[in-house]
């Protein structure tokens, strides 16, 4: 006898109209404000008894046990370890509570892509899981990174030297419509200071940092890399350095890489 | 311990300038640490004849240092000999510490041409160089004007007296602490400390190494006619000493060898590269100041760092364009921006610590490489592992650096794979045990190979020139563009040996 086939997991609780409506939370909107703290937040409440009353003593328990995991929710392991329960039995229970109920939620982990994260449906998943604000649907959201990259430029190329403040006060002034927080401007700032088109450095408070306190963090345009000594000869980037000696088969004489560099033959 | 590139280059080198039989003794030098002549002659197979004449030249080259060192449990001492890595490699720089003379002190440059293409000579031995190389039709030089050129070189620390020929050092004893050399070890290993004791015991004291040669002569009818005379007939009145004075210069000319002191010529081209490095960066007023500080800077009390006056500085910015309307106030604000700081010990000076620029250069050169052979998410990831003191986590460097989470986990394993990062896995605390985290960090011995790899670049390099010179002495149909391409690799081995002196000599 062919084996059962299960039906398909669903991926998202809204794809199915739920039987117990319960009022869910709009998602957020990457960038439109700082994200939550972690844990339950203050206004979400575990259901009422009531509601709990009609819901079969397993997944009551379920639902209490995934509701106490907070924003950063649950995975199905974890339950099944806490509930004691075989896999099949809880697949079941959980269809109910995120299907048939849609009490319950399933999140992607932005971090591990296969491991589904149970939580409660009204509440916003954390940025941990999310991946954070630079996040959509658990995929990096490169065009966004890379207009808030090109605005911070912007900003530092038209300002000189700028602490985050400013930078982020001018952005909002030439773009009203963007919605970035201080936080992310940060973030956006931190990741270009580190790959060098920003450089951080820390206001003296004289001369160019006339008008900034001392000691405070801001950004200036980077200058042009130095160095590059050892790139500029094939052996710096030859990947087959650790092959090549003097005498062996690749040696500098048989080198094609020189070859081509010196444009001549051997 | 020198790595296997770095003995091959050093072997090439000798092989180039002084043939194959000092090569071997060299190279075996080099590999085994310092040797007697029997374990030499042991090893090569050559004779003893052929191993004593090759360490001849090598000793009279300073490329080797010999010791005396106990033999058995007796009083029995043997002499060892140990080859100095770091001056087989000062030979490929020889016209770097030239042009450092030619800007400096031009008048004493054949001089210290002459202590280079020789290693070692005498005074004596000098003047009848600068005689015989004079070429017809122009002055003979005197012997009163080569002696104040030499003094001139001996007084700027540029040349030096050879050190002893054979210390006893007993490799079981700890370092004297009354060590005369001021550097210390770069490298912490039991090889390298020994080779640095040796050298550190051979060599004279400060006072002993710069004294120069008084200017007092047996034919003091010379020294009248010459325009130092007055100099000399002011020496010549401490009679009492007179004698003795007159002694000495006779052994300072005839009998006290001289050298070049590439330590000092090495501290003069990391100042030149850290002048030069950060000069690009700035703006003209801060480049003013800049260059007017390292223009006039007072003797090096050690080797990381420079020192030079307000009033010097001063001086020099006010000859350059715009500097004559800087105030005091002004040039103090931007020395203080550009990290120069006041002298702990003379209030009116101000002093830059080299090492930092040095260590912040050798790290662009790093991210440079990482960023041309691995592109710029990789120069993203290296930056941030670098400057973090400690190991960061996969999810830390994805939120940091904002890329995508399969360019950093590729990215991560081309580092990995290519030995540029370690990584360790940490199975988590928390939840069922199961799941497991990977930090990554920038792999201790990252520089050790990344110098064995300018090493090896070099040792290519000097192949392929050779190769060239080889078809050029065939008779090639293609000369002017086999010279052509020579000159450009000979260009790109003086460029990649600025890269070696700053990660192995600065």
């Amino acid at each position: 006898m062919p084996p059962r086939k299960r039906p398909p997991q669903p991926t998202n609780a809204s794809e199915t109209p739920p039987e117990v409506k319960i009022r869910i939370s709009p998602p957020s909107i990457p960038g439109a404000e700082a994200p939550p703290a972690p844990g339950p937040a203050p206004s979400v409440s575990i259901l009422p008894a009531n509601i709990l009353a009609g819901f079969p003593p397993p997944e009551r328990e379920i639902y209490k046990l995934v509701f106490s995991g907070g924003d950063k929710g649950m995975t199905q392991t974890d339950i099944r370890i806490k509930m004691g329960v075989t896999a099949s039995t809880l697949t079941k229970h959980m269809r109910a509570l995120v299907n048939t109920k849609g009490v319950l939620k399933v999140v992607t982990n932005v971090h591990k892509r296969g491991e589904k994260i149970y939580m409660d449906a009204r509440l916003d998943p954390s940025p941990e899981i999310t991946g954070g604000t630079w996040y959509r649907n658990g995929e990096l959201d490169s065009e966004a990174v890379a207009s808030a990259r090109e605005r911070c430029l912007e900003q530092v190329e038209k300002l000189g030297v700028a602490t985050a403040d400013a930078i982020l006060s001018g952005i909002i002034k030439d773009y009203p419509s963007v919605g970035y927080s201080i936080e992310q401007i940060r973030d956006i700032l931190r990741a270009m200071a580190l790959d060098r088109s920003l450089e951080e450095v820390r206001s003296t408070g004289a001369g160019q940092f006339s008008d900034l306190r001392a000691g405070r963090v801001c950004y200036r345009k980077s200058s042009a890399p130095q160095g590059g000594m050892m790139e500029e000869i094939p052996c710096g980037v030859c990947p087959r350095i650790d092959e090549c000696s003097p005498e062996g088969v690749i040696s500098p004489r048989t080198c094609v890489y020189f070859k081509k560099w010196l444009q001549m033959d051997f | 311990m020198v790595s296997q590139h770095g003995i091959l280059l050093a072997a090439g080198i000798i092989f180039d300038h002084f043939g194959p039989l000092v090569s071997k003794v060299c190279q075996c030098l080099l590999r085994h640490g310092a040797l007697p002549l029997q374990e030499i002659v042991r090893c090569l197979d050559l004779s003893p004849g052929q191993v004593k004449n090759s360490l001849l030249v090598l000793i009279q080259h300073n490329c080797v240092q010999a010791f005396s060192s106990p033999r058995g449990g007796g009083d029995k001492t043997s002499t060892h000999y140990l080859a100095i890595f770091d001056n087989i490699l000062h030979r490929l720089r020889f016209s770097k510490f030239l042009s450092v003379i030619r800007a400096d002190i031009p008048e004493s440059e054949a001089l210290l041409e002459g202590l280079l293409h020789n290693g070692r000579l005498t005074f004596n031995q000098l003047v009848e160089r600068a005689i015989y190389k004079v070429t017809e039709g122009s002055i003979r030089p005197a012997r009163e004007e080569v002696r104040m050129n030499f003094n001139k070189l001996v007084y700027a620390h540029y040349v030096e007296r050879c050190p002893k020929p054979e210390p006893f050092v007993d490799p079981l004893q700890d370092e004297q602490p009354t060590s005369t050399r001021k550097r210390a070890p770069k490298t912490v290993g039991k090889n390298v400390s020994f080779d640095k004791k040796v050298v550190n015991t051979a060599s004279l004291s400060d006072a002993e190494k710069f004294s120069e040669i008084p200017y007092i002569t047996e034919d003091a009818s010379h020294a009248n006619d010459s325009p130092h005379s007055d100099i000399a007939s002011a020496k010549r009145k401490h009679e009492a000493l007179g004698i003795d004075e007159e002694l000495n210069s006779t052994i300072a000319e005839n009998e006290v060898l001289w050298r070049a002191n590439f330590e000092k010529f090495i501290f003069c081209l990391k100042k030149k590269f850290c002048a030069e490095r950060k000069k690009p960066k700035l703006k003209v007023i801060s480049r003013h100041i800049w260059e007017s500080f390292f223009e006039d800077n007072l003797t090096n009390k050690d080797d990381n760092s420079v020192t030079s006056t307000l009033n010097s500085i001063l001086d020099r910015v006010g000859q350059k364009e715009g500097g004559a309307s800087m105030t005091i106030e002004h040039v103090t604000r931007v020395l203080e921006e550009l990290n120069i700081c006041p002298s702990s010990e003379d209030p009116d000076a101000f002093t830059l610590d080299l090492s930092r620029i040095v260590e912040a250069s050798q790290y662009e050169e790093m991210e440079s490489l990482v960023k041309k052979k691995y592109g710029q998410q990789a120069f993203t990831i290296f930056r941030l592992l670098v400057t973090q003191d400690c190991p960061v986590e996969t999810d830390k460097i994805i939120d940091t650096t904002i890329l995508d989470k399969q360019i950093v986990h590729g990215t991560l394993y081309k580092l990995w794979k290519d030995d540029y990062i370690d990584s360790e896995r940490i199975a988590s605390g928390t939840g069922t045990g199961n799941s497991q985290f990977f930090v990554w960090r920038v792999k201790s011995t990252f520089q050790e190979q990344f110098i064995d790899n300018l090493y090896h670049a070099a040792l290519n390099l000097r192949q392929i020139i050779n190769y060239i010179i080889e078809l050029l002495l065939e008779g090639s149909k293609d000369e002017t563009k086999l010279r052509h391409r020579k000159n450009i690799l000979i260009l790109a081995l003086t460029r990649l040996d600025d890269s070696l002196m700053l990660f192995h000599d600065f």
